[in-house]
């Protein structure tokens, strides 16, 4: 194993450790009480419209994909703990989906907040690392400039820390087939099996 | 190996039912502060004219101008009645709530932490929302849902309105009662509503409030649905209410102003909740406030009538055994303990129509690793008189 692979591993066990468990008496309930069956996803805001590029170098522009159930996140590549723990779980959300057969009408997106760093090559190989590099799911990257202009509009301002990760707020947006937003997930809990049933609802909205 | 890596990490996705970090008595999807504060912004309201403004307080212990107020910011309007505060998720903002007017205050605190800005003020909201009488903005991921506590009128019952951080208006959900506070367990995907009296009720003196027109209840939510799918009854006015802030701890509190008393909220496996009084807070308290250690550990109620402050041991969660109390305090009221729960910061108006001592102050009161409290002698802020009143000091926030 490669040692960012390590790195990733200790990350999310040092995640995990962090995050407790219940006591002894405090059974947890089954798992699906976490997730609304019926969820409530109102119109939050039109998506602000981007164009990008894919790490094959072409364009995507948000517009373009009408019609479309789309998933936003913003990561990057030499992150050591949230990201890849953020891209693990959608790719547990890929995969409900493509058991629904719904994949073919959702398109994910991942979009760096490190423009200067992340090239397409950088994300190639990031998005290699999940098996998650697909035209379902396309890692974005751009002109810093550009780039940063796509982060303001979503409000994913970022600070880098002096040891050079970089923090952002690290939320991912659903925007239904009309290009609104419909729901924003902290990563701290998204629940893969929510994020489908959220993405099942838009796609049977849409009829 | 790639595989076996992204298995192991499946698994541990699987596993992670998301639980972070929580800061006490905040939302939990807010970025915690792990570090000791150094600033305190105070919602302020003035005690005879003027308007409602945001002071800005060095809490920094090391600092020269330690326990002194750096600024005010004040906003454009008067008759507010400013009250409660809530960050945004990522911390960048904080939005004020005021109870009279119903006006949304949207202060910019990541641009310089130590000199808020007034980005925006939400005047119209009773004919956005359908609803009046804000109490406390509450941060969900990308926007804020606000408590409000009755109708268009002022009157009838109230629910939650949800604006994105900036402000833009999302949709209303009405609630059963006078919702007051908003605590959710993400994990559950649960959320619930304390409650107390309508706007027309809180801004009139007491001698005119009808028991009739009193909240007895908390309403469990279905988070995600944003649909009341049970309702608590118990002793009036439930005001504050904290759920424990372990991952998928089931169960919480919250006080009852008018019974004197703390009630515990428990989830059972079927996603249903037991309610029931646990303790009683003592003939002539009045609690006001409540907040909890960040173990779990201890509760600490304010009590509004006898100007006392109680420290509550739940080790022993069913059964929460008096611990310790701080006298003295009078018209005790809105309390904010730190990220290590050695610090307890206490002010002392609730609102101009029950405020029933012009002595107003901002106190600090250290707690010890056995949960004991010691009042600060030195850190005491006096809000009655000039420079800094006299002024009405309610909510809290830290940074």
């Amino acid at each position: 194993m490669r040692h960012e692979g390590w790195l990733w591993l200790a990350a999310c066990f040092g995640i995990l450790a962090s995050t407790g468990s219940a006591t002894a008496h405090e059974a947890p309930p089954a798992r699906d009480l976490a997730v609304s069956e019926t969820p409530r996803l109102a119109v939050i805001r039109e998506a602000p419209d981007f164009a990008l590029a894919d790490t094959a170098g072409r364009t995507v522009q948000l517009s373009a994909l009408r019609g479309q159930v789309v998933l936003i996140a913003f990561i990057y590549t030499t992150c050591a703990d949230a990201c890849p723990l953020l891209t693990q779980r959608m790719v547990l959300a890929r995969t409900r989906l493509r058991a629904a057969g719904l994949e073919g009408k959702t398109v994910f997106l991942s979009i760096t907040v490190d423009p200067d760093h992340d090239t397409a090559e950088a994300l190639h190989t990031y998005a290699g690392r999940f098996r998650a590099a697909s035209d379902r799911w396309r890692f974005l990257t751009g002109e810093p400039l550009r780039v940063r202009a796509v982060l303001s509009a979503y409000g994913e301002w970022t600070k880098r820390a002096p040891g050079g990760s970089i923090d952002h707020p690290a939320r991912l947006y659903l925007f239904d087939g009309q290009g609104r937003v419909r729901e924003i997930y902290s990563l701290a809990f998204f629940n893969d099996r929510q994020a489908y049933l959220d993405i099942r609802a838009l796609l049977a909205e849409a009829g | 190996m790639r595989r076996l890596l992204s298995l192991v990490l499946a698994l541990i996705a699987v596993l992670a039912g998301g639980a972070v970090f929580a800061e006490t008595c905040l939302s939990p999807y807010i970025r915690a502060l792990r570090s000791p504060e150094q600033v305190m912004y105070l919602w302020t309201l003035p005690a005879s004219e003027g308007h409602d403004f945001l002071s800005v307080i060095d809490v920094n212990v090391a600092s020269a101008t330690y326990g002194s107020i750096l600024q005010r910011i004040e906003v454009d309007s008067s008759g507010n009645e400013a009250h409660h505060m809530g960050y945004t998720d990522d911390r960048s903002k904080i939005w004020a709530a005021s109870l009279n007017t119903s006006r949304l205050f949207i202060f910019d605190v990541a641009t310089d932490p130590m000199t808020p800005t007034l980005i925006k003020t939400l005047h119209n909201v009773p004919a956005l929302t359908g609803l009046t009488g804000p109490h406390t903005p509450y941060a969900i991921p990308g926007r804020m849902l606000i408590s409000m506590a009755s109708g268009p009128a002022g009157d009838g019952p109230g629910g939650l309105a949800e604006f994105t951080n900036d402000g833009e208006f999302v949709a209303s959900h009405p609630a059963t009662n006078h919702p007051y506070e908003t605590v959710i367990k993400p994990e559950f995907n649960r959320m619930i509503t304390s409650g107390w009296v309508s706007q027309n009720t809180f801004m009139s003196p007491p001698s005119k409030w009808d028991p009739k027109d009193f909240s007895d209840t908390l309403l469990v939510w279905d988070l995600k649905a944003r649909k009341i799918i049970q309702t608590l009854k118990g002793d009036p006015i439930p005001l504050a209410a904290r759920w424990m802030l372990k991952a998928n701890a089931t169960y919480g509190y919250n006080i009852s102003s008018a019974g004197n008393s703390i009630w515990m909220f428990r989830m059972r496996k079927d996603g249903t909740f037991a309610y029931k009084r646990v303790a009683e807070t003592g003939s002539g308290c009045g609690p006001a406030d409540l907040r909890q250690s960040p173990e779990d550990t201890y509760l600490y109620v304010s009590c509004f009538r006898r100007g006392e402050i109680q420290a509550w041991d739940i080790s022993t969660p069913d059964a929460p055994r008096l611990h310790d109390t701080v006298q003295g305090m009078v018209q005790a009221n809105m309390m904010h303990l730190t990220f290590d729960g050695r610090r307890l910061y206490l002010t002392n108006s609730a609102i101009s129509t029950i405020d029933y001592s012009p002595r107003y102050f901002v106190r600090l009161i250290y707690v010890g690793p056995d949960g004991r409290m010691k009042l600060d002698p030195q850190f005491a802020i006096d809000f009655s008189k000039p420079p800094y009143g006299p002024a009405r000091p309610h909510d809290m926030l830290l940074n």
